[in-house]
């Protein structure tokens, strides 16, 4: 019996090393004063997981206290979001990773009992990865125009990741401006869209960079454009949607950004700390190193700016999600 | 040569051992929990592989996807909990083998499969990854549909007794797998307004509740316990039944293999397609759900075949088949390594350092999960007053934990008492379990092979990957109905025998 008392004792302790049990080193600052939570509201692995945990790790050298990450799956990510702005206990500590689900999350999904603007504070915009657009290598366009002038003769299909991705709506979004005949194909998540796109059975993608960069560097893809205001630095010689010029695609800049936010009671003196904590954490080496890898931009904009640029986002995909018919 | 000794010397380092082993024992524990799955055991993992040479961090996540891979049909087998998705099938035959005091032998026995398997699925990623790669990019949505239909014709196989009874579980799975939102228009369906419902209907709650509730409302209705006559645990498994598994075992890990190198299909699915390809060809057929070793073996063999081929499409293709494999793609990301043709060109002797390290992890895993048994059979001895408490503890546990969701919890007591009506009913829970797991995908991919190809149904026939599929699930069904025909006319012979 002793023995089994022992086994079991050990498996648990075992259980709750691996569940990351925290202590507080919280230091005589004056905020924090405990340990601060990163929410992330997607499931552990994804593009946002694996960013939260880097950024967590470095914050928690600038801050000098623990950064716990949490996942809070669901929904794409509004039940995270909405549980951030109900508010509680430890609002003054939460912080929580958005990214473009929050905006689209708030045009896609009915009834949201939250407001994706007015109920946060916008702390930092920490990276943005542009779309890049896609065709198979074998594929018989060379060129957006090719592409726009075939696509309103016949039907075309494009992949992607999930209602509501950024994949998803950035198609969406090119079919509206350029007034196409295309049929969106969905995937579970963009590691099961690139056979389709890699095999042929689907004509384009607006997939996001580092899924495809190393695709377009080994010819298997060919790119055509990139979504992103300027030209990125990884492909210099693919051209960026708004050059274009024609068919209303000066209106197409979107990138998949990623950004803190906090409950709007988030006090002001905790958004003094992790602004600065935040500064100090996007020029380190490991931050850029990161984000080189991941074929994004560091993020621009902060505090009122930051806002501003989501309120924009909210309004143009609640436009896009109408026109294509998608939910509410 | 030079190539020979570089990698040698990459892959010797005390660091990539301990990586190897604590991976592996960290799987083990985390997937014998219910409700962590080794997937969110290599989640947490991965910020501390960021300051890790790369081949050491590679290797601690693939040492704990290994060893959860393993790990969760050690709860499954002794508490009829499966400690993560993919062995839901092991308790089929595990549990009741547990229960007929052979704890032991069914843990030995999924262990010796596990390796096995896990060793052979190597051995397909070492050698075969090229070949098996270009396969899985031929895999479009129309010859996943008719996998998928093949598949569901395993549900003739594991409905034991009843087929209407089988066919109602089946459908039952097929309308609660509907639950959530529509993967084409965006809309919700069935959620009634519920936040929690609307990613779907969780799948660990709804195993565990099947699974290990039932047993503990069965035991404290009857309010009778058990008097234990001896040692529960048992003996091993025998050097005559590993023989006599072999054949199911490598069948089972070849299936694997197959299911783990085409991206999305998944663990869960191998499993059950490996045990009821093993029943079917069985001679001890009529003992499958019973507690037959060969379940287990087949059924272990399936899951385990697929940890090694699913890093086939990551590695040669830079496609992730699943959550795991996706973040062991981070994982490669934050140490500069791109996967994909061109790291075979520009990293040669990191991957075969990692080659080196993969196979040796096989042989860890059998040393770990070997001292692992020695602790975790005394479970099987503990009375089960004691026991079931604790179980139901771990269940709620569990059932919270995937989402940090009290929601998931009643959810999982709601499944418990299905489960107990359906032991009652005699109606069996597998079936229900693959219409949950497979109904989507059966769905998914007709829809999406209707998009691509413009609603034009020829697209279902468009090769030969197609073709072969239609002939086995045909052959499939016509087999089950000439067993069914032929089991009938047995009957009737044996009835006007005993009549005249």
């Amino acid at each position: 019996m002793k023995k089994i008392v022992k086994a079991a004792c050990l498996a648990a302790c075992s259980g709750g090393l691996v569940l990351g049990a925290s202590v507080s080193t919280a230091s005589a600052n004056e905020w924090p004063t405990n340990d601060v939570r990163l929410v992330v509201p997607y499931a552990p692995g994804g593009t946002t997981d694996v960013l939260s945990r880097r950024v967590a790790d470095l914050l928690q050298d600038e801050l000098d206290a623990n950064v716990v990450v949490e996942n809070r799956p669901g929904a794409g990510s509004t039940v995270a979001t909405g549980r951030l702005a109900r508010g509680g206990r430890d609002v003054d500590h939460t912080i929580l990773m958005a990214s473009p689900g929050h905006t689209i999350g708030a045009a896609i999904y009915p009834d949201l009992a939250y407001d994706p603007v007015k109920d946060f504070v916008f702390l930092q915009n920490l990276i943005d990865i542009p779309n890049v657009m896609v065709v198979p290598a074998d594929s018989p366009f060379d060129s957006v125009n090719d592409f726009v002038e075939a696509a309103r003769e016949q039907g075309m299909t494009f992949s992607h990741s999930g209602v509501g991705s950024s994949i998803h709506m950035s198609g969406e979004l090119f079919k509206t401006l350029t007034e196409t005949n295309m049929t969106a194909v969905p995937f579970a998540g963009s590691g099961a869209a690139l056979p389709a796109l890699l095999g042929g059975d689907v004509d384009v993608s607006f997939e996001n960079m580092p899924t495809v960069l190393s695709h377009i560097r080994s010819g298997d893809l060919r790119a055509l454009a990139v979504t992103s205001a300027e030209r990125s630095e990884y492909l210099p010689d693919v051209p960026t949607l708004a050059e274009i010029g024609e068919y209303n695609l000066d209106q197409f800049v979107t990138t998949a950004w990623f950004g803190l936010i906090a409950h709007e009671s988030f006090p002001q003196e905790a958004q003094d700390a992790m602004s600065e904590a935040l500064a100090s954490v996007m020029k380190r080496e490991e931050f850029l190193d990161f984000a080189e890898q991941l074929g994004a931009e560091p993020g621009q904009v902060g505090g009122e700016a930051f806002k501003e640029f989501i309120a924009q986002e909210v309004e143009r995909w609640q436009e896009v999600a109408e026109q294509a018919g998608i939910s509410q | 040569m030079e190539m020979f000794s570089e990698v040698l010397e990459l892959f010797l380092s005390l660091d990539n051992f301990i990586a190897i082993a604590l991976g592996v024992v960290i799987g083990v524990v985390v997937g014998s929990i219910p409700g962590l799955t080794a997937t969110m055991a290599v989640a947490l993992a991965l910020p501390f592989t960021f300051s890790m040479q790369p081949v050491a961090a590679i290797l601690l996540l693939v040492g704990i996807y290994k060893g959860g891979m393993y790990g969760g049909s050690i709860t499954a087998i002794l508490i009829r909990t499966p400690g993560s998705p993919a062995s839901a099938c092991t308790l089929l035959d595990g549990y009741p083998m547990a229960q007929q005091g052979h704890a032991k032998k069914a843990l030995k026995t999924a262990l010796y499969s596990s390796v096995i398997a896990d060793f052979i699925s190597n051995i397909a990623l070492i050698f075969f990854a090229a070949y098996l790669a270009k396969i899985a990019l031929n895999f479009g949505a129309p010859e996943f549909f008719w996998l998928i239909c093949f598949s569901l014709t395993i549900i003739i196989s594991l409905a034991s007794g009843s087929m209407i009874k089988g066919l109602l579980a089946a459908l039952m799975g097929i309308l609660l797998s509907l639950v959530g939102l529509d993967e084409v228009y965006g809309s919700q369906r069935l959620t009634f307004g519920n936040y929690s419902l609307m990613d779907s209907i969780s799948f660990i709650p709804l195993l565990i509740g099947l699974f290990a509730i039932p047993e503990i409302i069965e035991f404290y209705r009857k309010k009778a316990l058990p008097h234990i006559k001896a040692k529960a645990s048992g003996v091993g498994m025998t050097l005559a039944e590993l023989k006599r598994c072999l054949k199911s075992i490598i069948r089972g890990s070849l299936i694997g293999v197959v299911i783990g190198a085409i991206p999305g299909t998944g663990a869960t699915a191998a499993a059950f397609i490996s045990y009821s390809d093993a029943r079917r060809r069985s001679p001890n057929r009529d003992n499958f759900g019973k507690g037959e070793v060969e379940g287990v073996a087949a059924a272990e063999a399936g899951n385990n075949g697929v940890a090694g081929a699913t890093l086939i499409p990551l590695l040669s293709l830079g496609i992730p088949g699943d959550v795991i494999t996706a973040i062991i793609l981070g994982a490669f990301m934050v140490h500069g390594l791109t996967p994909g043709p061109i790291m075979f060109q520009e990293n040669l002797t990191l991957i075969y350092a990692l080659f080196v390290g993969i196979m040796f992890s096989s042989l860890v895993l059998l040393v770990v999960g070997s001292g692992a048994i020695k602790y975790f059979s005394l479970i099987a001895d503990i009375p089960k007053s004691i026991l079931f408490p604790i179980v139901l503890m771990f269940c709620v546990y569990g059932a919270y934990a995937v989402n940090n969701d009290t929601f998931d919890v009643w959810l999982m007591l709601g499944f418990g008492v299905l489960g107990y009506i359906f032991n009652r009913a005699a109606i069996p829970a597998a079936p229900f379990l693959i219409g949950f797991i497979l109904g989507p995908m059966f769905e998914d991919n007709l829809r999406r092979s209707l998009l691509i190809g413009h609603n034009d149904l020829s697209i279902f026939v468009r090769g030969p990957i197609t073709w072969f599929f239609i002939a086995i699930t045909v052959g499939s069904i016509l087999l089950a109905i000439y067993r069914f025909v032929s089991a009938r006319r047995q009957l009737r012979r044996d009835t006007t025998q005993e009549a005249s």
